[in-house]
């Protein structure tokens, strides 16, 4: 490795981080460092800031709404990574099987990873709309009263509906390649010991593609916190009675909403924990996985 | 009785013999049949957003209303003209084009610093640029509002675009594959005197044009698709980008000036860039994502 440095000049290899290096201090680092300072603080619109040490976090430890806010976050990315998972996994499953119009299955669920949130967002309220949507409809046929604008439960569900369908894609890109990963001889070995169907993906396939579904379960769960914003915004906007209030939201609302900064920005400091969770236990699990990927 | 339940049951396991039989030989009908299911589950919400965005009024209350009408011309029309959804799609594309750009030459640049120049505490300027991974949008957005405020860039194409232009997850992908390239091409190019601009445009790049390709679609689906800090940053409606022109869109709905059908020929037009770009650049964007995960 080392013999690929071929150049040793201070100034220029400065200069080539130079861009990147200081687009992460000013618009990064500097304002997350911030986000910490005012999280101290009494901060609003149109008044100075006044220091109150740990009273903003306090609010949150005694703040019910927020402990519901918290379980919801936690409850909804619990369903959508295992109703992500499950559903590529079978379609990823599926396309492995086949050996004809591979390449057309796969892009018709992969496109998905191209969707904008938004347009997603705004699909699913019009299909699945109380009293306009095409699907609202024949479900109800089925005995259910479509009414999410209403009942938190039901808004939970489509949201939930949306922010999967929305994931799909994503998840498949990386499970193929997996799949395609396993070595040819094991598939037919199980097959020809009339090892079938699911049972071959779930003792055969799975264990070995552990490093990328752990990988994907915590890309999942980040994007469940943190990208579902726009479909909860168009879909319910945390509503009913704060039944889809997910904490991305609920800290949009504190901000922009009702400018309570000091408090937003505990909020903030809140979430970055668990971004940093996050990512410090996809490096453990990489790490201890890393040989299977060489 | 048991005779019959006997033959009964050889009958099925005959029945399960041949399946599996079928399955080494090729994947069943029952293969394909799932994946169409699957398939048309996963279009089925955008495929009744095109057909909606053909009709007069966007009343589609059954399955049987889901024939196209003749209005396509006139609604696409209609958005793009009269709700400026025209001026919505060019300032994204003008975001969108900005970020690739910028973050393209950005971390082409750091990327080349860390792999080919002799640099002292290497490991720690990457893991200061890798750091930043924990710092996405959501967490910072509050500082950074008050941050684009105090620099005056609110409400400009700086403000949704320069923060967006270091990218850890970029340098990373392009560490990597320069990695990938043999230590020999560039030592034979360090053995002819090839100097740091040319090595980098007559080496480097060349070598990486997959690459280059597959990152910028990553780049431009995830500038495109941004919502919620476009919503906070950005208020006038001329400077307005098409993922958040479509909640404007809907606002007029909500408020009845305005048919479902224009919402989803907007829903259209925003999904179409990020779309064709993915069908079209499929292979290396697939080829990137799999260097991202090593």
């Amino acid at each position: 490795m080392s013999t690929r440095e071929i150049f040793d000049s201070r100034i220029e290899s400065g200069l080539l981080l130079l861009p990147t290096l200081v687009v992460s201090v000013v618009f990064l680092y500097y304002p997350t460092a911030m986000a910490v300072r005012t999280s101290f603080f009494d901060s609003s619109f149109g008044q100075a800031d006044e220091f109150v040490g740990l009273e903003n976090y306090a609010a949150l430890v005694t703040d019910s709404a927020y402990h519901s806010s918290v379980l919801l976050s936690v409850l909804f990315a619990a369903v959508v990574v295992a109703g992500v998972m499950a559903v590529s996994l079978y379609l990823t499953f599926l396309i492995h099987e086949v050996d004809t119009g591979q390449g057309v299955y796969l892009i018709s669920v992969i496109w998905p990873y191209a969707l904008p949130p938004a347009v997603g967002a705004l699909v699913f309220l019009f299909i699945a709309h109380p009293t306009l949507g095409v699907l609202t409809g024949p479900i109800e046929a089925l005995g259910v009263d479509v009414d999410w604008f209403n009942d938190g439960p039901q808004a939970f569900v489509v949201v939930a509906l949306a922010a999967i369908w929305k994931q799909i894609g994503y998840n498949v890109i990386f499970m193929i390649a997996a799949m395609n990963n396993v070595p040819d001889t094991l598939t037919e070995t199980a097959r020809l010991d009339g090892v079938s169907g699911l049972r071959r993906l779930v003792s055969v396939y799975v264990p070995i593609m552990t490093p990328t579904l752990f990988f994907l379960v915590v890309i999942n769960t980040i994007y469940a916190f943190f990208s579902t914003f726009a479909f909860v915004d168009l879909l319910t906007s945390g509503g009913p009675s704060n039944a889809t209030n997910i904490l991305i939201f609920d800290l949009y609302q504190e901000g922009f909403s009702f400018f309570n900064f000091g408090v937003a920005s505990a909020k903030s400091v809140v979430l970055f924990l668990v971004v940093g969770a996050l990512m410090l236990v996809q490096f453990r699990v990489t790490d201890e996985y890393s040989y299977y990927g060489a | 009785m048991p005779a019959l339940l006997q033959y009964a049951k050889r009958g099925v396991d005959a029945l399960r013999r041949d399946r599996s039989t079928e399955t080494v030989r090729g994947a069943s009908p029952g293969t394909h049949l799932q994946l169409w299911v699957l398939v048309l589950a996963v279009v089925f919400p955008v495929a009744v957003a095109v057909i909606v965005s053909t009709k007069e009024t966007g009343v589609v209350t059954s399955l049987g209303d889901l024939l196209p009408g003749s209005y396509a011309v006139e609604n696409y029309r209609e958005a793009l003209v009269d709700y400026r959804f025209g001026r919505f799609m060019w300032n994204s594309l003008a975001m969108s084009l900005v970020i690739v750009v910028g973050k393209l030459v950005v971390s082409v640049f750091a990327a080349m610093a860390v792999v080919y120049y002799r640099i002292p505490y290497k490991d720690l300027v990457f893991l200061f640029i890798l750091f930043t991974l924990l710092l996405p949008v959501p967490v910072r957005f509050v500082p950074l509002f008050q941050l684009m405020n105090d620099l005056g860039w609110s409400n400009t194409i700086l403000a949704i675009t320069v923060p967006y232009v270091a990218s850890a997850t970029t340098v990373f992908i392009l560490r990597q594959h320069f990695l990938s390239i043999p230590a020999s091409i560039v030592e034979t190019a360090k053995l002819d005197g090839v100097g740091p601009l040319r090595f980098m445009l007559f080496v480097l790049l060349p070598m990486s044009k997959g690459v280059l390709v597959g990152v910028s679609i990553i780049m431009f689906v995830y500038a495109w698709n941004q919502y919620l800090w476009p919503l906070i940053i950005i208020d006038s409606e001329a400077n307005q980008v098409a993922q958040v022109g479509l909640q404007l869109l809907q606002g007029d709905v909500q408020g009845g000036q305005l048919s479902w059908s224009l919402v989803m020929a907007g829903s259209t037009l925003t999904l179409l860039p990020p779309l064709l770009l993915m069908i079209v650049f499929r292979k290396p964007l697939l080829k990137t994502f799999n260097i991202q995960q090593k």
